[in-house]
Parts: C-alpha cells; sequence; structure tokens
C-alpha cells in the first residue's frame, strides 16, 4: 500500500479541549490523486482532524507533511497557499453576493490605476462564464447573486473554484448532505472530474453510500480515535456502517 | 427556479426574467422611485418647491444627514450598527467650537474633532470585536456615555463662536456658492461616490460585503473580517465627526444635545435606499436616494403648509412603506 510518499501525512494527533479529548495520536494519510472517505459519527472528531490540517486551530501533539515536507499551517490562508482548500457545507458561497464575487473572494484579480487598484471585473466574470460552463450551470449573468443558484449548483461551484484555483487537496465537508438525488450524482461525478484532473480528495461525511461509490480509501474515526483504514476492495459500504455503528472497542485495530 | 426558460423575444416572460435580473443588481430602485414620486406630489402641492432656493434648502438638509448616512450604511452593510454617531456629531462639533473659541488655527481643530471621532470609532470596533458583544449595545452604551460626556463639559450650555468675516476653513466645509447651494452638498456627493467606488469595485468593497454576507464563511475563505469590520466603524465614526464640523460651520454654534436622534434617521435613510438591516447587501447610491426622500419630505412638508411635526410621521410611515417595498422587490426578484 505505502508504496509512495503521500500528498498529505498527519502523524500522532492529538487535541483536546478543555477535558474534552477530541483527538488522540489520529495517523492520517491521502495520496496523490485520490480520494479519501472521512467517516465517522457525530463528535468522531472528523471536522477537529480537518480543522488542524486547515489552519483553523494548532494540534496538541503531532505532525503534519505536505507533499514530503514537514508544515506549520497557522491559518486558514496559510492552508490555502498550500493548495489545501476547503468547501464547508454551509460556508461554501456567500448568497447574497454574486456568483463571480464569491468565486474570487480573497484573491481578486485588480487592474491598477495610479496607486488605485480596482477589481478586474472583465476578467473575473470572463473566467466565471467559464468556469460556469464546464459545470453546466446555466446562468444569465456572473452578477447573478448565488442565492439563485441550487444546493448543488453552489457546490459544484465551490468545487470549480479549488480546481481553477489550482487547489492539490480539497476537503469537502459533507458536500451532499442537503442535495436531491439527481444533484448529489452531479456533485459526486464533479468530485470525480476534479480527482481526473489530478487533485487528492477528502471527502467527509454521514452518508456512507455516497462517499462509497466515489472513494478509494476510508478512514474511520470514533470517539477521537482512529479506528480503521480500508482500500475500497477490501470493505463493503454496509462493513463500514456496521463497524461505525458497533462503535469502539478498545485499542484493537478494528479488523472487520 | 425559472432560469434559461425565457420566452421569445419581447414576450412577458422574457421581459419579466430581465426586469428581475436587473432589480437583483439594483436594490436602490424602491428609493429612486420614492423619490420621485415625492417630488412630483411636492411639485404639485407646494407652490415653491421646484425652485432653485427650495431645491438648495433640501440638499443642505439632505447633505448634513447623509454624510453620517453614508458611513452608517458602510457599516451596516459588513453586518454592524452605529448607534453613536449622532453623540459622535456632537462631540465633533463641540471639539472644533472649542478650539476655535480658544484661538487654535481651524484646520487643527478640525483634525483633533475628526481623529476624536476617529478614536470613539475605533473603540466602539475594537469593544465589538474583541468582547464578541452585539454592535446595537456597544454603541447604544457609547451613545449615551459620550453624550453625558458632552453635557457635563458644557453644563448643557451651548457655545457659539462669532468669527471675523467667514474664515476659509468654515467656506470649505460649508461656504455658500450659486445662491443657496452650500459645500456641503459636494462634501456629501463626493463622499457618496467614494464609498460607493470602494464597495463596487474594490477588494475591500468585497471583504465588505463577504463579512456582512456572511462572516464565518468570509473568514474561512481568507477575509479578515475583524479588520474589516474595525475599519468599517472608524468610517462611520469619522464621516459623523465631519458632519458634525460641517453643521458648526453652517450654525457657528453647538449645543450640548446636537445630532441627539440622527442615528436612527440615518438608520432610516439607508434601510430606505435598500440596504438590509442585517448586513450583505445595498450600496451608497440607495442611502443617495434615501437621504433625498427625507430631505425633500422635511422641506416639502414646511412648504406645503402642513405643521413641522407631521415630518416625523411621515418619515416613519416612508420607512415602513420603503422596506416592505424593498423586502418583497428582492424576493420577487429571487424567485
Amino acid at each position: 500500500m505505502k508504496t509512495a510518499e503521500p500528498l498529505v501525512k498527519m502523524v500522532n494527533i492529538s487535541k483536546s479541549f478543555g477535558t474534552v479529548q477530541a483527538l488522540k495520536n489520529v495517523d492520517f494519510d491521502v495520496g496523490y490523486q485520490e480520494v479519501m472517505g472521512l467517516v465517522g459519527d457525530n463528535g468522531a472528531g472528523k471536522s477537529t482532524l480537518i480543522k488542524i490540517l486547515t489552519g483553523v486551530f494548532p494540534p496538541d501533539t503531532g505532525e503534519i507533511y505536505f507533499e514530503g515536507r514537514k508544515v506549520d499551517i497557522r491559518s486558514p490562508k496559510e492552508a490555502r497557499d498550500l493548495g489545501i482548500e476547503t468547501v464547508y457545507q454551509d460556508l461554501a458561497l456567500i448568497p447574497l453576493m454574486s456568483i463571480s464575487r464569491n468565486f474570487f473572494l480573497g484573491r481578486e484579480p485588480v487592474v491598477r490605476v495610479g496607486p488605485f487598484k480596482f477589481l478586474d471585473k472583465r476578467r473575473m466574470d470572463h473566467t466565471v462564464q467559464e468556469v460556469l460552463s464546464e459545470i453546466g450551470i446555466r446562468v444569465r449573468s456572473p452578477d447573478e447573486p448565488v442565492a439563485i443558484l441550487s444546493g448543488g449548483e453552489r457546490q459544484s461551484v465551490a468545487i470549480g473554484r479549488a480546481v481553477r484555483f489550482g487547489a492539490k487537496l480539497l476537503i469537502l465537508d459533507e458536500p451532499t448532505s442537503a442535495l436531491s438525488v439527481r444533484e448529489t450524482h452531479k456533485v459526486l461525478d464533479y468530485i470525480l472530474e476534479a480527482k481526473e484532473r489530478g487533485l487528492s480528495i477528502i471527502f467527509i461525511t454521514h452518508n456512507i453510500y455516497h462517499v462509497y461509490s466515489v472513494a478509494d480509501r476510508f478512514t474511520i474515526l470514533e470517539h477521537g480515535h482512529k479506528v480503521a483504514v480500508f482500500r475500497k476492495d477490501e470493505v463493503s459500504a454496509e462493513e463500514i456502517i456496521e463497524i461505525i455503528r458497533s462503535g469502539y472497542k478498545g485499542e484493537d485495530d478494528g479488523a472487520a | 427556479m425559472a432560469k434559461g426558460t425565457a420566452g421569445g423575444a419581447g414576450s412577458p416572460p422574457r421581459f419579466f426574467h430581465r426586469l428581475a435580473l436587473w432589480l437583483r443588481r439594483h436594490p436602490e430602485f424602491g428609493a429612486f422611485a420614492g423619490t420621485i414620486i415625492v417630488f412630483i406630489g411636492f411639485s404639485f402641492t407646494a407652490t415653491r418647491f421646484l425652485t432653485a432656493d427650495s431645491i438648495a434648502s433640501i440638499l443642505t438638509v439632505a447633505a448634513e444627514l447623509g454624510i453620517v448616512s453614508a458611513g452608517v450604511t458602510f457599516l451596516m452593510i459588513s453586518g454592524e450598527f452605529d448607534l453613536s454617531v449622532g453623540s459622535v456629531l456632537g462631540v465633533a462639533a463641540m471639539i472644533f467650537a472649542l478650539t476655535a473659541k480658544a484661538g487654535w488655527p481651524h484646520i487643527a481643530g478640525w483634525l483633533l474633532a475628526l481623529l476624536a471621532s476617529g478614536g470613539i470609532g475605533f473603540l466602539n470596533g475594537f469593544i465589538t470585536v474583541r468582547a464578541g458583544i452585539p454592535s446595537f449595545i456597544t454603541t447604544l452604551g457609547t451613545m449615551m456615555f459620550w453624550r453625558g460626556i458632552l453635557l457635563a463639559v458644557t453644563g448643557g450650555f451651548p457655545v457659539s463662536y462669532f468669527p471675523s468675516g467667514t474664515p476659509w476653513m468654515f467656506l470649505v466645509l460649508n461656504g455658500r456658492f450659486a445662491g443657496q447651494f452650500r459645500a456641503s452638498a459636494i462634501w456629501f456627493l463626493g463622499i457618496i461616490l467614494l464609498l460607493n467606488l470602494i464597495l463596487v469595485r474594490t477588494r475591500y468593497g468585497n471583504a465588505v460585503y463577504a463579512t456582512g454576507g456572511n462572516k464565518e464563511a468570509a473568514r474561512v475563505l481568507g477575509v479578515c473580517t475583524d479588520r474589516v469590520k474595525l475599519m468599517n466603524f472608524v468610517i462611520s465614526a469619522v464621516l459623523a465627526g465631519l458632519a458634525g464640523c460641517i453643521q458648526f460651520a453652517r450654525f457657528l454654534s453647538v449645543d450640548p444635545m446636537r445630532g441627539l436622534g440622527l442615528e436612527l434617521e440615518a438608520i432610516a435613510a439607508a434601510v430606505i435606499g435598500g440596504t438590509l438591516l442585517t448586513g450583505g447587501a445595498g450600496n451608497l447610491v440607495g442611502t443617495l436616494f434615501g437621504v433625498l426622500l427625507v430631505g425633500m419630505v422635511r422641506s416639502g412638508l414646511v412648504q406645503a403648509g402642513a405643521p413641522a411635526y407631521w415630518y416625523q410621521a411621515f418619515v416613519g410611515l416612508i420607512v415602513v412603506v420603503a422596506v416592505v417595498v424593498n423586502t418583497n422587490l428582492r424576493r420577487w426578484a429571487l424567485k
């Protein structure tokens, strides 16, 4: 399995909040061009692990390696500069703002007029129009507010943004949780497309069936411990659900 | 979700789509329409409404309110309130007056007044952001605090200043030109244009919308939301201070109750102009029309022979009607 150095490797990560141990000695890695399903029940530590990886807060112990280099990620911006993009469930886009303003938020292209810098609206709109047509979303104008897009379209736009800005690792937090069946399929297809383009993806979800159809491997967390890691050919979706349901039973490796 | 289903050229569905698209981008439409309607209404009921003098007097009222409201709008779009602008206006005018009386150069007094206003704004922002409390509360507190200080320092008495002739600083701030028109109108229009340019055409403007639209989302996308808010508190307070100095240049006196209740009028003008109370949407052009509407009502009612008491009632009515109309337009346009 471990033939090549993975894209990201988190070693021996622990994190406590007051008296609550959110993560205990967790190892986690994602290979190049791999879709990793990160699954587990509520409170398993999935989002804590991801927030450490994206610089929202530091781990108490442990190390992170990205592309083989040890890294110290201290803010979401630093994570982004490394090429780690996150699409949060409810925080993917800002509904009241236009699609193109959302798309470029925090890294807008500008044109200089003397000492002043103004948004390069033409370039912004052009890029967004291009990405939208790649995804297959039709809108009258990139100036339209995000509010007119459906949930699936919003997820797709957010993923498209990450791809466009050259992300190496894309983290998706419950990307399908609020979507209809048809929209879920569209988003899953789009995740595979992002993988085809060379991205690695961490897919966090409760819905094992959604992640099972696209993931290459699964990491199962339970009460802050890593319970198991499986390749897809080692395990069925039902078995994963069974492991999560039966819960963590001590220090064994949870060999199902 | 009827996008992409437009009918043939010129058919009603297509027309409504176009209209909806346009309305989504122009939340100020309601205030614009209201301004036109009220303007036409007063043109018939108040005989002297359409004279240059009358328009100048509308602008004089609108400009002073508008400079305050512009800052308040900017701050509201980023999701925060400033109830202390009326008190800040009073404090700034008082500083300007007292330093002038003490023989300071006017420009020094003016700069000190703006600096003090900026300091108050910074404090508002710092407390709000650091303590994580609603700015409604922070600025309710500072509104009362600075009003109290103002009363205590002056003992409740007004301060007047009688310069010999009209100093150039007073001309710059609020001198007359072309009959009854005043420099405040130019300040007002310049500030509206500048802030709107920043809002619509710069990265900072994008950050302002994002901060008010969804603070958490903006933060994870790399916007430093606390810094944006802090900055906007300062802008709001400095503009209130500027309005105080401009008003002082007109009256040449200031009493400790100056600017009382102004904060609500400023917020009223902003929401009439389509700025969302909850932040994330709006623009300065809307506020321009909101302020003009309020100014016209004040002047127009007097000219139409209505007792001055009607002014408040009328503005109150307009606020509610405007927000009902704006909200429904927005809802319809997003369907």
